[in-house]
């Protein structure tokens, strides 16, 4: 018997009709990781590190989820081209 | 414009065959090595796992609030004294009602080696078909970070604090690995996020020893909160924690113990320590007690990988030793 039968709908907790809980971890972050596209080798530590799994992968880069991105600042430790810095939101403020 | 120089793709992404079935915002603390832990597990071995966990960081999130929940995964949450036993009571009633799935009993440090200790030694002893993960933090976080049986010697927590009495926790780490791997289960490993290769090759072994009995998997799992560290360092702590020797990483199949990674030249622990707030105060001569106690088990670990091939008797029986 597949299990399957049994697991294809959302945990015994959740109400399957209601949308999953989220929160705009996004919110959170005091810096903002800024990936420069150039230097960026498409190596994918970034998107294996980053503990949100929000580093999207593009057509030959990667590039933050900034609504849930919690600006841990791994990415940027990890980045072996340094390719990614982190920058004060602050900087971001119209 | 010049064609842009690209690298490979690192071949941890191979591994990564199944959703995501976490929202993509939930309550875990920036740079949280749990969260990445959490996240990867199903994305190796399938969504449909079964997670069984207790009151710990982990609670909030797999547990889920009112009638929502933050993940598609099927989770039962138990009491911290019962984590392993609840786990058997469903791999037994799968077992009956004919469904193959895996069971994962998912826990931190202070359920696994300590609360829940004794039914976990029970399931080992009775070799119960599921996936123990233990993800060491090296504490009771949730609580407000008091210290555990893995927390290392000399770390401050708000229970072995520093100050004109205590100088952090004066007495050593317990290494639960090694302690469920002389129960010759069918598969034991240590892992940690650094060499997340290494963690989804060691997921996917225990998923198919699990046929045999108990699979235990210890795991490094750094807290930026509790240990006073920089959130952007949580990989290369762990890194280091390698590099020192201080988490060795290996494997063991039935009890036999084999390293999947060997440091030529060790670094000194305090290359690890000096990484966070919680080793801040030790001085060179508490440095020396950890640096001698991480060698210790190293050797201990060396001498037992090496066991089968060249089993010797214990000194004592040879020469010493009172002659019966
Ligand atoms: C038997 C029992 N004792 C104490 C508690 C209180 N408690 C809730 S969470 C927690 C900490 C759990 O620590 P650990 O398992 O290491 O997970 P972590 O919080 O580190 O993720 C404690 C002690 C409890 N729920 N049950
Ligand atoms: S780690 Fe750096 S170089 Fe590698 S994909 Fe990410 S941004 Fe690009
Ligand atoms: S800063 Fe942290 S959360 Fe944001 S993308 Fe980088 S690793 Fe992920
Ligand atoms: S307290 Fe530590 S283990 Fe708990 S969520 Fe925060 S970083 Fe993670």
């Amino acid at each position: 018997m597949s299990s399957n039968q049994f697991f294809n709908h959302q945990g015994p907790w959740s109400d399957a009709t209601e949308p999953l809980m989220c929160t705009d971890t996004g919110d959170w972050r005091t810096k903002r990781p800024v990936v420069d596209r150039e230097k960026c080798i498409f190596c994918g530590f970034c998107a294996i590190y980053c503990p949100v799994q929000v580093m999207e992968m593009k057509a030959d880069y990667f590039e933050p989820d900034l609504g849930f991105c919690k600006g841990c600042g791994i990415c940027a430790k990890e980045c072996p081209k340094n390719a990614i810095t982190m920058v004060s939101e602050g900087e971001f403020v119209s | 414009m010049a064609e842009k120089k690209k690298g490979r793709l690192t071949n941890v992404l191979d591994y990564l065959k199944h959703d995501d079935p976490f929202s993509k915002g939930v309550a875990f603390c920036p740079g949280c090595g749990l969260e990445l832990l959490l996240r990867f597990i199903p994305r190796v071995l399938g969504n449909d796992i079964v997670i069984t966990g207790t009151p710990s960081c982990s609670a909030p999130v797999l547990l889920g609030q009112n009638r929502q929940s933050w993940h598609t995964l099927s989770y039962f949450g138990t009491l911290m004294t019962g984590a392993a036993a609840n786990a058997t009571g469903l791999v037994r009633y799968y077992k009956k009602a004919g469904i193959d799935n895996t069971v994962v009993c998912f826990n931190g440090d202070g359920t696994a080696n300590d609360i829940g200790f004794g039914n976990l030694s029970g399931a080992a002893e009775r070799n119960e078909p599921f996936i123990y993960i233990c993800y060491d933090n090296e504490g009771y976080m949730n609580t407000g970070i008091q210290k555990s049986g893995t927390t290392p010697y000399g770390a401050t927590t708000t229970t072995t604090p520093y100050g004109t009495v205590h100088r952090g926790k004066n007495l050593r780490r317990m290494n639960l690995g090694l302690k469920m791997a002389m129960n010759k289960i069918p598969y034991t490993a240590t892992a940690t996020l650094s060499d997340l290769e290494d963690l989804a090759k060691k997921l996917l072994k225990a998923k198919k020893a699990k046929e045999r009995g108990f699979c235990f998997l210890h795991v490094f799992a750094p807290c930026p909160t509790g240990w006073g560290a920089d959130p952007a360092d949580t990989i290369d702590i762990c890194r280091q924690a390698v590099k020192s020797n201080y988490f060795p990483l290996w494997e063991a199949e039935n009890g036999k113990i084999r390293m999947t990674k060997t440091v030529k030249k060790p670094k000194p622990v305090s290359s690890y320590t000096k990484m966070m707030k919680k080793f801040n105060h030790m001085t060179e001569k508490d440095m020396k007690i950890l640096q001698e106690d991480v060698e210790y088990e190293y050797c201990l670990l060396g001498g037992l990988s090496v066991l089968e091939a060249e089993c010797q008797l214990p000194v004592s029986a040879e020469d010493g030793g009172e002659k019966l």
